[in-house]
């Protein structure tokens, strides 16, 4: 799974990354790498399988807690 | 950089879509039981004052859209930490509907595979949708909308022999709390949600557009939506309450002299394209929104990232159908309360204060 993963991002690279370096677009090359670099490590981590938390538990018990059941 | 405009007719079929979108198979109105209907009518009420407040702020700003507006009444550092708030409603709300759509595939069609794969084919099209700008949204809606209103409305004659009326009574019986916690919920999910189209209504001809087409969208979605609630409520009766999709059941009932049957195939049809709208304009909301708060000249590039974030994130998000179903009825009106209502409020004042001076001085 996790050589999918990095094989589908290499592609990405290829097909986002290096129009915009070329065009010297820096701003949105900035953007984009920090998504990506964010997005390919929630990739690989569900690859692997590990349990990310999610915001929705504490969302909901602040609001349970504020507003009652 | 080119300028992207749709017409109002397609701004109408994109709303329409955006509003019946999820609701049509999760359905409104949660408690209120056989009251969901009226429970719906109270939403649409409740939904009519807002809806004013927000085409009032798209047309006080002809040509801008959400982020523009935020950063140019409430200042630059104000302005900004209001915009990410919005781009992780934006977010959350697009995961959450991608999420609905992987929930309804893995329950009624696809048991054994992996809910993460229909959610990328969703999430996939979406971001190529966005990636092809605002304007192919628009008219993919328009060509849309009309075969899913003949299919709704051909399902919705083809179920009359099931209908039993009185399930509908008895009118009321458990008082009026919770019709009115009904028609909360029902605001929330799915009327006020048509905040996100100020971020859209930047590329309209017109100053009055934006009163016609949240109008005009919102009355037919709301029409649309209680009949549907009608015809769910006749067909299952007490069952409503207890079923996660009861459009998909309700329609499966469906046997027209033992030939005509299983037709529930035309819900699954109109909830992926109602979907596949609402996912994509959550997605072009929060990409303008980082767009326009990192200053970048397009967001066109920063889509495929984010969208694979969006996609990600909606795996995550629940653990089960069941927390879906609470969070959706239960917790989501308060949670997106302050997105929905007092955020537009205090924009809308300052809005009108910002406007009232620059006329002033000029």
């Amino acid at each position: 799974m996790i050589f999918l993963v990095l094989i589908v991002y290499a592609v990405l690279i290829l097909y986002e990354f290096i129009p915009l370096y070329k065009q010297k677009q820096w701003p949105e090359f900035a953007a984009n790498a920090v998504l990506g670099v964010l997005s390919l490590t929630v990739a690989i981590l569900l690859s692997v399988e590990v349990k990310i938390p999610s915001p929705s538990k504490p969302i909901s018990n602040v609001i349970t807690s504020v507003f009652g059941k | 950089m080119y300028k992207e405009q749709i017409t109002d007719r397609e701004a109408i079929s994109m709303l329409l879509l955006f509003v019946i979108g999820s609701t049509l198979i999760i359905g409104i109105g949660g408690d209120a039981k056989n009251d969901a209907w009226i429970a719906g009518i109270a939403g649409i009420l409740m939904a009519l004052p807002i809806i004013l407040v927000y085409s009032r702020i798209s047309s006080l700003f002809p040509g801008k859209d959400l982020f523009d507006i935020l950063t140019s009444i409430l200042g630059k550092v104000f302005g900004k930490t209001v915009a990410v708030l919005y781009i992780w409603y934006a977010f959350h709300l697009g995961a959450l509907v991608i999420r609905n759509f992987g929930e309804f595939i893995n329950t009624v069609a696809m048991p054994e595979t992996p809910m993460l794969v229909p959610m990328l084919c969703l999430g996939l099209v979406c971001i190529v949708a966005v990636r092809a700008g605002i304007e192919v949204l628009g008219r993919i809606s328009t060509y849309l909308v009309f075969p899913l209103m003949a299919i709704i409305m051909i399902v919705q004659i083809l179920a009359i022999p099931e209908l039993k009326p009185n399930y509908i009574k008895p009118f009321l019986s458990q008082g009026i709390m919770p019709i009115l916690k009904g028609g909360f919920s029902a605001f929330a999910f799915p009327f006020a949600e048509t905040i996100l189209f100020i971020a859209v209504f930047f590329s309209l001809k017109t100053k009055r557009s934006p009163y016609k087409v949240y109008f005009s969208g919102l009355s037919i979605a709301g029409v649309l939506i209680l009949l549907l609630t009608i015809r769910n409520i006749m067909v299952l009766g007490d069952l409503l309450g207890r079923l996660y999709f009861p459009s998909h059941v309700a329609v499966s009932r469906i046997n027209i002299g033992n030939f005509l049957e299983r037709i529930e195939v035309s819900v699954a049809f109109v909830f992926i394209v109602g979907a596949f709208v609402k996912t994509g304009v959550c997605l072009f909301a929060a990409c303008r929104g980082i767009g326009k708060v990192f200053n970048l000249t397009d967001y066109k590039p920063i889509v495929i990232q984010t969208g694979l974030l969006m996609i990600y994130f909606s795996y995550i998000v629940y653990d089960s159908i069941m927390e879906m179903r609470n969070w959706a009825f239960k917790v989501y009106p308060y949670y997106a309360f302050p997105f929905q209502v007092i955020l537009p409020l205090v924009i809308w004042i300052a809005a009108e204060i910002k406007t009232r001076k620059k006329a002033k001085q000029c």
